[in-house]
């Protein structure tokens, strides 16, 4: 049972107060965590749940906003946390972002927000579209309308459909002039390559993403052409259990919007796209670099956004390094960036240079790690393939369309 | 360190006070308070908003409440809903003015639009003065029966708050029953778990005093209750499955097949894209099947996917919780991961606390299979950038090393770590390569080869540098240089700073000199005069103790330097597994992440309700036997006053008035026992405030009135005792502290509890008068601390009792 809530900002300045039963949590608690985060050399290092001499404080950060909830009782820790989670991407979804600014100038409706989804302490409503029935978020357009017809109000005066229906998650009454879903398959590809350039671990975390138009109550199935591939996956509440357990098929009644479907992994990928391979000799107290990137294992799509981040070790004083194609840069806490960009048909992109090591050090001893990011559209790497999607119980026939991407997610070359 | 109390509206000195600010916005409000011109609303609208912003950057607004309730008649939603947040902040403190608020509150409350009733509800609940909870009760009765669900599910919590603000009040309303039967029947799945809710946590404080609200809550758990909520589970909000999830877990099911029926029902939860509800579905599942070893196992395999999916799912912060969770798991059953390593690599630009966790599980589930490919990933990390990840795993090599019989590989890796020249990695690896020592003696011929080649110039951190000298004195006959490398360590003995590393020091070099006499000669006699001029008591000793040992005899020394040693075969571990086993019972709670079990951490006062009359049935009650014992006591008395050495000060050991008339009262006699044998450290009571105190020794109370006693008086006092280490060791049941007790007059009515918790429940009288004290007594003999709840007929004397019974605790052991 969390009794309360602060947003603090990247000063430490506490934005928002909720307070959530009757025993007031003192504003003090803040002065207390920010000391206790600013002590800490790197804020990332501070635990995401600590105790204060009186409260235990569960803490996330998003985009330098801090949300602190406070209990001082045994409490599921998974569900303070997910539940912040899930109310810093409520408040980033209702105002088109996060940032001290933002959250300042609605704090209305952030307070309007936390009232509905939280209270005395107990979760309520989290679904981002029965919220939207509630309060209204702040756009372009209502705030025309309010200047057009001089009502102002951001909350709607009836209450939602589906807090009395049998489907939460949806309103019951939705009508949309074109009836269109979209159906995208966004994959993140993990890897590890250790030294030796061997491929230690490979594997695909993925996202079913659905974005769905539909008027009425529509029923929609989504099969795949090879769903024996995923080694776990994780559902929407609206997604019926049995066929999937029997046919491995999706059926569900999609909430509208954009929403995330399904999560699933896939395991034991065998190769990766692209190779990346860098090499480095140390001699009397400089060190050469050279790193090489090309294609493995063409996917089929161009290879986008190519770039490759490592952090120079503290030894080295000064790095020369240039690139054949693309741009190298080397940021002030001594983080080198090469961002190629799209890899070339004709050679394959290289950078080479020195690295000058402080005096008395003779070899480089710290490896880097090199971080790689990418893009590739219209493909998903771990193979999943979906087959049909049918939809029914619609007046009109629907308009679907199908995407696929893959990023590069925790894709490390150590050398 | 703790945060102070300091005043909520105190603002910080970089905002304005926003004084003139204040006496502005009043009178503008006042001005728009009976004013009916169109786009009144709009400007009250952004009056409201600037108000609500000063009170959320701190500064008191509560000048304005009459205003800001004037200006409440309005029917923008927006408005309302702004005057809500600001009434329910101010109102606790200023009563009177919230009387002013119920007016329009309650007219809200019977509006025709739901949201408009759910809300006036939801703040006339939050308003929380005590005097106004009458008005409360109409009004959420008429919510709980309201046709809309909005509506109702906002009054089943207002229940709850009006239960915090006057417990009677709620109860005399029969809102339980109100809410059980909603519970029941109630369509809307959310009200029901609202009323779950509430209705736990209401019978939850109440089952301490009356027994049908404990019987309440034990229907909770009931078959027809939990069947009928799980029936509905997917009906609920994933915040309110959660809390179903967590009732189950409380239920045992009779007999396997409704294991089975259950689990089958919630297997599709595992699926879950919320992490808590995957998690509690987890903790259901382990604890179904605690019983059943083989299903157990199965349910390990089975939620392995959901938890590995978690991690690396969610942000950074979920997954530190889902981690926690799953290094429990593998820590009970390494082996039932130890194909899924991989997956406990380490991410570049994962936080350390992750990594970290990370690191202990890949230590843990390492076996014969994986041990090549997880000690080769744990030496990337060695040449990591990252200092501390580097420096742990340098030590997981080493723990997988003590672990593993083929340590042939291993070895290899940690001397080629020596060779890397760095100088934590260095110190790392020569504790590592003492502890293989001490566990394989027959690698020493390949290790001492290489640690023979290291300057100890080159090593500067004292266990590291400890670790070294321990090598350069047990290996002192393989060494070459052993002794001429010692000798140089001596030469800078004044410059050393850790005594830890010149208590080895002379140790090795004593070990040296049986060894390699004539080559170390001159180095002992440098080491032991050093030694015996050294500030620091320890080594001073050491030092003096070796030096006496050489004068008796020769051989002595040698056998008590130099015994053969046997290989160690298991270091001790850090926790004990009891401590595990608790840990793994709180299962999806703070516990898991702390690594502590919730005893050690939680304040009691806040574990949530105590059922008192319930623990007080179970546990024994130990008053006549023991009157048998005390008397036995006084006689011993009498008998041995002479030899006593009563104590003031810890500082003053023999300082005393043996004048005193030692057995005129109970703590003058406490004294005398517990010193019986002059060990006594902590402070005497005759240092005890009101000596006029004095307690019956032949007090007799039972245990309905205690109950009835403990119910109805209020706590006086509240604090913390701590118990001597040598009362913590005697301290394995309650009896021991309830023998000591007696001795000092204050009576033991009932106690209970497993190592390490203990409560007890004393009493005491007053000789003269019929006046009682009561205790509540909750020891911690992990932490060797006693929470010390006090209540007393009569109140002024509480004081004076609550320090005598300090005193006769912190005696507890001594005697």
């Amino acid at each position: 049972m969390l009794q309360c809530i602060f947003l603090l900002s990247d000063s430490g300045e506490v934005m928002l107060e909720k307070q959530l039963t009757g025993h007031r949590v003192d504003r003090s608690i803040c002065a207390w965590f920010w000391e206790q985060s600013v002590s800490q050399p790197d804020s990332f290092k501070v635990l995401p749940v600590i105790a204060s001499p009186t409260h235990y404080l569960f803490q996330i950060v998003r985009e330098g906003i801090t949300f602190l909830a406070c209990t001082q009782v045994e409490m599921q820790p998974l569900m303070g946390i997910e539940f912040l989670c899930r109310v810093a991407d409520v408040l980033s979804d209702y105002l088109g972002g996060l940032n001290e600014d933002v959250i300042k100038d609605n704090f209305v409706i952030v307070y309007e927000l936390l009232d509905e989804m939280i209270d005395n302490g107990f979760p309520l409503t989290t679904e981002p579209n029965i919220l939207r029935d509630m309060i209204a978020p702040p756009n372009i357009v209502s705030k025309m309308l309010s200047v057009v017809t001089g009502n102002t109000s951001n909350v709607s005066d009836t209450l939602p459909g589906a807090t009395s229906s049998c489907v939460p998650w949806r309103t019951t009454q939705l009508k949309h002039a074109n009836n269109d879903v979209y159906v995208n398959l966004v994959e993140e590809l993990d890897a590890i390559i250790n030294s030796d350039g061997v491929l230690v671990k490979c594997e695909i975390f993925g996202v079913v993403e659905v974005n769905s138009h539909l008027s009425g109550i529509p029923d929609l199935t989504l099969s795949f052409a090879n769903p024996s591939i995923l080694n776990d996956v994780q559902f929407h509440p609206c997604i019926r259990f049995r066929p999937w357990e029997s046919e491995k098929v999706l059926s569900f009644v999609p909430p509208d919007g954009l929403f995330k479907l399904m999560s699933y992994r896939v395991k034991k990928l065998r190769n990766t796209p692209i190779y990346v391979k860098p090499q480095m000799s140390s001699e009397s107290g400089t060190c050469r670099l050279s790193v090489m990137v090309g294609i493995r294992n063409d996917p089929g799509k161009a290879v986008d956004s190519l770039v490759v981040q490592f952090q120079l070790p503290h030894c080295v004083s000064s790095a020369n390094l240039t690139a054949n194609h693309g741009t190298v840069n080397i940021l002030a806490d001594k983080t080198c960036s090469w961002s190629i960009g799209r890899i070339p048909k004709d050679k394959a992109p290289q950078m080479s240079g020195t690295l000058v090591l402080e005096d008395g050090v003779e070899q480089l001893q710290v490896k880097p790690t090199f971080c790689v990011g990418f893009k590739i559209m219209g493909v998903a790497l771990s193979g999943l393939k979906i087959n049909k999607l049918d939809v029914k119980n619609l007046p009109t026939p629907a308009h679907k369309g199908f995407r696929a991407q893959t990023e590069a997610g925790q894709y490390e070359v150590r050398s | 360190m703790a945060p102070q109390a300091q005043s909520q509206r105190s603002p910080s000195p970089s905002q304005p006070s926003g004084k003139g600010e204040v006496s502005d916005l009043k009178m503008q409000l006042r001005q728009l308070a009976g004013s009916r011109a169109p786009g009144t609303d709009d400007s009250k609208r952004d009056l409201f908003k600037k108000v609500i912003s000063y009170m959320t950057i701190g500064i008191d607004v509560s000048s304005v409440f009459s205003e800001m309730v004037m200006c409440s008649a309005t029917s923008d939603i927006v408005l309302k809903k702004m005057c809500y947040l600001y009434v329910g902040n101010y109102a606790k403190y200023n009563p009177d003015l919230a009387l002013l608020t119920i007016n329009f509150l309650q007219r809200d409350c019977k509006d025709e639009d739901p949201m408009i009733r759910g809300l006036a509800l939801r703040s006339l609940g939050s308003l929380r003065v005590p005097n106004l909870v009458e008005y409360l009760v109409g009004t959420l009765g008429a919510g709980l029966k309201d046709g809309n669900s909005y509506v109702r599910m906002v009054a089943a919590v207002g229940v709850l708050k009006l239960y915090h603000i006057s417990a009677s009040t709620c109860l005399d309303a029969d809102f339980p029953a109100l809410l059980k039967h909603l519970l029941l029947n109630d369509p809307d799945a959310q009200v029901v778990a609202n009323c779950l809710s509430a209705l736990q946590e209401i019978w939850g404080v109440e089952a301490s005093s009356s027994e049908e609200a404990a019987r309440e809550k034990e229907a909770l758990i009931s078959k027809p209750i939990i069947y009928y909520l799980l029936n509905r589970i997917k009906e609920f909000s994933e915040w309110a499955q959660c809390t179903v999830l967590e009732l189950v877990s409380k239920y045992a099911p009779p007999d396997s097949n409704e294991i089975f029926d259950i689990m089958n029902l919630l297997e599709d939860r595992l699926q879950h894209a919320n992490g808590a509800v995957v998690l509690a579905t987890i903790k259901l599942f382990l604890q179904l099947t605690l019983s059943m070893t083989d299903v157990h196992q199965q349910v390990y395999e089975r939620i392995k996917a959901p938890l590995l999916t978690l991690v690396s799912s969610g942000s950074p912060e979920q997954s530190y919780a889902v981690l926690s969770h799953l290094h429990l798991l593998v820590m009970r059953a390494p082996m039932l991961f130890a194909s899924d390593y991989k997956h406990l690599y380490c991410q570049y630009n994962e936080p350390f606390y992750v990594k970290k966790l990370k690191l202990e599980m890949l230590t843990a589930v390492a076996n014969e299979s994986n041990t090549y490919e997880i000690v080769t990933e744990l030496c990337e990390y060695a040449a990591n950038v990252d200092i501390p990840i580097a420096r742990e795993s340098i030590r997981a090599v080493g723990k997988i090393a003590l672990e593993q019989y083929d340590v042939n590989a291993i070895v290899d890796r940690l001397l080629q770590f020596l060779e890397m020249e760095k100088d934590y990695v260095t110190a790392e690896t020569l504790v590592l390569v003492k502890d293989l020592l001490r566990k394989y003696p027959q690698w020493s011929h390949d290790c001492i080869a290489v640690i023979g080649n290291i300057s100890s110039n080159n090593v500067q951190e004292p266990k590291a540098k400890a670790a070294l000298i321990w090598m350069l004195g047990e290996y002192a006959q393989d060494m070459q240089d052993a002794p001429y490398a010692l000798e140089g360590l001596i030469d800078d003995w004044e410059d050393e700073t850790s005594p830890e590393v010149r208590l080895h020091l002379l140790t090795a070099v004593m070990k040296c000199f049986f060894r390699r006499p004539p080559e170390t000669q001159k180095a002992l006699g440098s080491a032991l005069a050093a030694g015996l001029t050294d500030m620091h008591q320890d080594v001073h000793d050491r030092a003096l103790f070796y030096y006496r040992l050489l004068q008796h005899n020769i051989s002595v020394a040698n056998s008590v330097v130099n015994p053969t040693k046997q290989a160690v075969s298991v270091f001790a571990d850090t926790q004990s597994s009891e401590i595990k086993d608790r840990i793994f019972d709180e299962f999806n709670s703070l516990s898991v992440l702390y690594q502590k079990p919730c005893y050690m951490f939680t304040d009691k006062e806040h574990q949530g309700s105590f059922a008192f009359s319930e623990e007080l049935g179970n546990l024994s009650i130990g008053v006549d036997d023991q009157r048998v014992e005390a008397n036995d006591e006084d006689l011993l008395l009498s008998t041995r006053k002479e030899d006593s050495l009563p104590q003031q000060t810890q500082g003053a050991l023999v300082s005393l008035d043996q004048n005193e008339p030692a057995a005129a009262h109970a703590q003058q006699t406490n004294s005398v026992i517990d010193d019986l044998f002059g060990l006594g450290l902590s402070s005497s009571p005759s240092s005890s405030p009101s000596p006029l105190l004095k307690l019956n020794a032949k007090a007799v109370l039972d245990p309905t009135t205690f109950q009835q006693k403990w119910r109805q008086l209020p706590v006086s006092t509240s604090q913390e005792g701590s118990i001597s280490p040598q009362g913590v060791a005697t301290m394995t049941t309650p009896q021991a502290l309830v023998r000591h007790m007696q001795v000092h007059y204050i009576h033991c009515i009932a106690s209970g509890g497993q190592a390490p918790n203990f409560k007890l429940f004393f009493f005491a009288q007053k000789t003269d008068e019929p006046s009682n004290f009561l205790v509540e007594c909750i020891v911690n003999t992990s932490t060797s601390k006693a929470h010390i709840k006090i209540k007393a007929d009569d109140e002024s004397a509480s004081q004076a009792f609550s320090a005598l019974f300090q005193s006769a605790l912190s005696k507890f052991g001594m005697a």
